[in-house]
């Protein structure tokens, strides 16, 4: 995936969100990484998308998670020897290019904060390498905990690695002194995982625990967790809570001032209240509509829309700015009202700025007001005793204009006079 | 694999399709009759741009022909859509297999309920539990809202939930345009 490709694609396309969050997340690996692993996610994630229009993807993530990896089997061929490791290191030998001698040893040392690693391993495998380490270690560690992360970030719909951050554990060995660390490792971990009936002949040799390959296509392999238990429960829930930790990250995108949540039960309080809110709105817009129309005919609509809409459409703010009413986005929603106003005035030809500002600007004023009230208030009382409420409308905006100071809205209630 | 954009313009193409079909220039309709014609059009509109790909949009199907009296509407409405649609019109949505699901999932709620014993437990289990059953009652709500969401698992609730609200977002926005133009066509 190039990196000029992507900007075009988060702002253009036709891909659902979740193929838009993990094209975002590849560009963000990408940005961070450097040129051999811009190499190697190419490839990857060229795969991956390979994969999935292959699949025509149709918004069953399900399919997508277990379906068979493809690249997995090409990466088996090359051998174990080869992939220093199931991870990021690992698929940096996917090309053949170089092996990443300072990549492998690196991955041995604890990661800085972001990853908890266990300091007795950490000191472990650092004894054993020290001298190697030393002046590879920041960039190395930094750059290995980053790709860990987000490699699995990745791998994880293509087939779900429970490996996450380096616990010391992915000491895959640089093949010139990693066997023998690596068997010593081996002794630490249990043997049991879910899939073993299904694992490859190759690979204990090269992990702390056991390897799960990819035999059948339809089976979901996992790795256990140094430390951790291996059984097959637990696994399982394992991978099932990262599934659902992965999912609701696309959901804090989506969902407006999620950012500064963390933690299931309040991201799904505010969930809650968007679709909540959301619903409210059809109904609300609803009823304003069948209280505009008295006979519905949308006609004359058509060809109004005919000329407005698509200006609109374009215009359309992106992601229901328009739609959120958080404190924020008050103020962006003035913005886009003046935006849509001016369009109107433009395209239309007509003064039809009048209300554009109006919504806009009484919103502002009334802040705190929760949203039913304040449509409740400003459109309905302004459609349902048009004649009336027009002149009052005219001269609170006049007014409210001055005071807020829009020069813009009170010029087009000067034309409008 | 779409474009806000073109949920939009596929929305309001399908939902003025169905306004169109609602024939209201006939009868004295009530306000509130007309709201409801309107919504009814705007969800099936919403749904049928998903092509009865997600369960959401199946169930808003179900639920808009079930709740609305007139099926020959609805059906007319579906005219030109997939089959999965069509079907999910005129079957219910609900097969009684699921009713019997959700009848015996509440009756080990109730009785999960009914024996627990209230043990010392240390306190770092009491805060996981606690945790858990805050995350459990919003997703009930979550699956409240969402339509057709008693039937999800946890993870396909959470791509469905993903989904509903990008096309929630998309009928607002295209409603408001909407009832905007209106405004400032009466307004005129």
């Amino acid at each position: 995936m190039n990196r000029a490709l992507l900007p075009e694609m988060l702002h253009s396309t036709d891909m659902t969100v979740l193929e838009r969050q993990r094209a975002r997340f590849k560009w963000q690996q990408e940005q961070q990484q450097q040129q051999q692993q811009q190499s190697f996610f190419g490839d990857l994630s060229g795969v991956f998308q390979l994969q999935q229009q292959h699949q025509g993807f149709q918004g069953d993530l399900g399919e997508v998670v277990t379906r068979s990896v493809k690249p997995d089997p090409s990466l088996m061929d090359n051998g174990w020897s080869d992939l220093v490791g199931f991870g990021p290191c690992g698929y940096g030998n996917y090309n053949g290019s170089g092996f990443d001698v300072n990549c492998a040893i690196s991955s041995t040392s604890s990661c800085p904060p972001a990853v908890v690693a266990p300091a007795t391993n950490a000191k472990v495998l650092a004894e054993g390498r020290e001298p190697v380490l030393s002046e590879k270690l920041n960039s190395g560690v930094a750059r290995e905990c980053l790709k860990k992360r987000k490699v699995d970030k990745v791998q994880n719909s293509t087939k779900v690695v429970a490996e996450d951050d380096s616990r010391g554990k992915r000491i895959k060995g640089c093949p010139e002194d990693g066997e023998s660390k690596n068997t010593q490792k081996n002794n630490k971990s249990s043997s049991t995982s879910k899939n073993s009936n299904k694992e490859n002949s190759a690979e204990t040799s090269k992990d702390n625990s056991k390897v799960t390959e990819v035999q059948k296509p339809d089976y979901i392999h996992v790795r256990a967790r140094r430390g951790q238990a291996t059984d097959s429960h637990s696994l399982a829930e394992r991978v099932r809570r990262e599934k659902i930790s992965e999912r609701m990250k696309y959901l804090q995108d989506l969902v407006p001032g999620c950012n500064k949540i963390t933690g299931k039960a309040g991201m799904l309080d505010e969930i809650i209240n968007y679709v909540q809110s959301l619903q409210r709105q059809v109904e609300f817009l609803s009823m304003k509509l069948a209280a505009v129309n008295p006979r519905l005919d949308f006609n004359v609509d058509n060809l109004f829309a005919k000329e407005a809409f698509p200006a609109w459409a374009t215009n359309f703010p992106a992601s229901g700015m328009s739609s959120d009413m958080t404190n924020r986005a008050y103020l962006q929603f003035n913005q886009v009202q003046q935006q849509q106003q001016q369009q109107l005035v433009t395209c239309c030809g007509l003064d039809v700025g009048i209300n554009p500002p109006d919504m806009g600007l009484r919103r502002t004023i009334s802040s705190p007001r929760s949203i039913p009230e304040m449509f409740l208030d400003s459109s309905c009382f302004t459609h349902i005793q048009p004649s009336s409420t027009w002149d009052a409308d005219l001269q609170n905006l006049y007014n409210v204009a001055f005071e807020q100071g829009t020069i813009e809205a009170s010029n087009l209630l000067k034309m409008e006079m | 694999m779409r474009a806000p954009q073109t949920i939009k313009q596929e929305f309001l193409k399908k939902w003025i399709l169905g306004l169109q079909l609602c024939d209201f220039a006939k009868q004295n309709m009530s306000m509130l009759e007309r709201k409801k014609a309107i919504k009814l059009s705007a969800d099936i509109a919403i749904a049928s741009t998903r092509n009865g790909m997600t369960c959401w949009s199946r169930a808003l199907v179900a639920k808009a022909s079930r709740d609305y009296g007139d099926k020959v509407l609805v059906e007319r409405m579906l005219a030109s859509e997939s089959e999965k649609l069509k079907k999910v019109s005129s079957i219910g949505l609900i097969a009684p297999n699921k009713w019997v699901i959700i009848r015996s999932k509440k009756i080990l709620r109730k009785s999960r309920r009914a024996r627990r014993v209230r043990s010392s437990v240390p306190l770092s289990v009491l805060a996981k539990s606690i945790a858990k059953k805050m995350v459990k009652k919003r997703t009930q709500v979550l699956k409240s809202l969402v339509p057709g969401g008693e039937f999800m698992d946890d993870i396909s609730l959470i791509e469905e939930t993903l989904d509903y609200i990008i096309s929630l977002r998309a009928q607002v926005d295209v409603m408001q345009t909407l009832a905007k133009a209106t405004e400032l066509l009466n307004g005129k």
